[in-house]
């Protein structure tokens, strides 16, 4: 049980990732923008014609077949087909994009960047081209090849909402071997001479990795508040005075869970691992943390709790252990358990409903009903700073 | 006689359910997701409409009770949630944007305590206490506010709507 908090040396707000820092202070100034409406199919072609044009010095440009793609809760994302002078046959493409507000606030380049330097590592869709502050676009936005494949089986019981709340039975065969080794890959890979212009390198043995998190999140949170809840403020008090130190940064993809893989039907073999825009460089706890948290996973009919609705809890911490190596600390764990409950609070109960009420989303419904969920994260902060 | 809310919800959802969804084209997924997302959000306004003066005045007394423990303890910060607390104490509990401003007005005070000027002010156990146990009871009522939503992997434990409150 958490005692009380002591005085200490004056919080630095502005520590954290340079680029971070200057994507939360556009979300101010984009916010006085809205409301935000979604893109006609003939808008899309437009703003696509034009960054070709631009972007590649393309001629004879035609963008076809412009469909607005399901699922999500944060960009605008559009599958379309490029043909010019070059290509006649036609490309298929995805063309990702910020609406001015989302559930996060996150950055195009950093995404792509992260997209690039995976590729090879774990399935990616390859990157045409981004636009990182919208100077092309309009707004920012990226290119990534179309990649074919399901986020959830066409044919699972219990779906929900971008793959939340879903539930695998006659997949996790095929599935639960794939989505331990994509934590594997990605915290196994050496980042020292991939281009990562975008990101900081948190200092290794210190607590830069956790207080970094923490200024992200509470600035995103504070910047958009709309009615305070105690539990977070509280919270983020916590996180500040218990961060931990951070032995061997390595990527945090920020999201990794079911509904952010892609994969075939009926092989299950993963073609994409997708939304890289929560990533980072940090501490490997945050990953494991992330996915292990209730609203990911289902209850079996025993009761047990299915991480994602493919393995139990235990099962997947020993074999993310035993695979890659890394011992996982539960302190550690249990404060990332903190960090991103406080972050999931953060979102749905500050920035999802910001944006809901500004209208600045493309799907501002979804916002509203995820935001519905955000006292489930307050009352596992709750339990875990007891256990504390 | 007019037609009341509830009336007026459910043949929402029928519409939705019976001509625009089914008149919708394979291809068109996010319409069907977005109609599919406006009829959850009409069957929990259903069942929320007619409680929701009394759950948000329910709120602000507990974070006025709460505001008042903080208070207690921290006497640096007793005059500001003094203030705020006195300037709410006669907010009409049945005008529910009122309500929400006087949550607002208290939460903002009790939000500077917890910080304690950058973390550079102690906060007692006493008040972490009283703040986590206020947080679970708050948690739990917005849990259940919103059990309809699909969203809560633990909904089934929660006790039910009405007692709830």
């Amino acid at each position: 049980m958490i005692q009380g908090m002591t005085a200490g040396a004056r919080w630095d707000r502005d520590n954290m990732e340079p680029r971070v820092r200057e994507i939360l202070d556009r979300t101010v100034v984009d916010r006085a923008r809205g409301p935000y409406r979604a893109k006609t199919a003939d808008q899309v072609a437009a703003i696509l014609e034009g960054y070709f044009a631009k972007a590649e010095g393309l001629s004879g440009i035609t963008i076809s077949d412009v469909r607005r793609m399901a699922g999500g809760a944060s960009k605008e994302q559009f599958a379309f087909v490029l043909r010019h002078v070059g290509d006649s046959e036609g490309t298929r493409l995805i063309l990702r994009m910020d609406p001015l507000e989302c559930i996060s606030q996150s950055c195009r380049g950093r995404e792509a960047q992260l997209h690039m330097a995976m590729k090879g590592v774990v399935p990616v869709a390859g990157i045409r081209g981004y636009d990182a502050d919208g100077d092309i676009l309009g707004q920012p936005g990226m290119i990534m090849d179309f990649v074919d494949g399901v986020t959830q089986p066409t044919d699972v019981k219990t779906v929900g909402v971008t793959g939340i709340g879903s539930r695998f039975d006659d997949w996790v065969p095929k599935l639960a071997p794939q989505f331990v080794d994509s934590y594997i890959k990605v915290h196994g890979f050496d980042f020292s001479k991939a281009n990562l212009s975008y990101f900081e390198v948190p200092r290794a043995g210190t607590t830069d990795a956790a207080i970094w998190q923490v200024n992200w999140w509470s600035r995103l949170g504070w910047n958009a508040l709309v009615e305070p809840v105690p539990i977070i403020t509280l919270t983020e008090r916590w996180l500040r005075e218990n961060a931990p130190v951070c032995d061997k940064p390595v990527i945090v993809h920020g999201d990794l869970r079911i509904g952010n893989f892609m994969f075939e039907e009926p092989s299950g073999k993963f073609t994409a691992v997708l939304d890289w825009e929560l990533g980072h460089i940090g501490d490997f706890h945050e990953d494991i943390a992330w996915v292990i948290q209730t609203l990911f996973g289902v209850r079996r009919e025993d009761g047990v709790f299915l991480v994602c609705g493919l393995m139990p809890r235990e099962e997947f911490l020993d074999a993310y252990q035993e695979q890659s190596g890394n011992r996982i600390d539960p302190v550690k764990l249990r404060y990332y358990e903190v960090l991103n409950a406080y972050k999931c609070a953060v979102m749905d109960l500050s920035q999802a409903i910001r944006a809901a009420k500004e209208s600045t989303n493309h799907q501002d419904l979804v916002l509203s009903m995820l935001a519905s969920a955000g006292a489930v994260f307050l009352d596992r902060i709750v339990q875990l700073l007891r256990e504390a | 006689m007019l037609p009341n809310i509830d009336i007026r919800l459910a043949n929402c959802i029928k519409a939705l359910e019976e001509i625009v969804i089914p008149s919708l084209g394979e291809g068109e997924r996010m319409a069907r997701e977005q109609a599919l997302l406006v009829i959850g959000h009409v069957r929990m306004i259903g069942a929320q409409w007619k409680h929701a003066a009394r759950f948000e005045a329910k709120s602000f007394e507990a974070m006025a009770a709460l505001a008042g423990e903080i208070a207690a303890n921290e006497p640096d910060f007793r005059g500001e949630l003094s203030d705020a607390l006195a300037a709410t104490e006669t907010v009409d509990r049945g005008d529910i944007d009122a309500v929400e401003a006087a949550i607002c007005r208290v939460g903002q005070a009790i939000d500077k305590a917890i910080l304690g000027d950058e973390g550079t002010m102690a906060l007692s156990a006493a008040s972490v206490a009283a703040i986590l146990d206020y947080g679970q009871k708050q948690a739990v009522r917005e849990r259940v506010w919103f059990k309809g939503s699909g969203l809560d992997p633990d909904a089934a434990i929660l006790p039910d709507f009405k007692p709830g409150l």
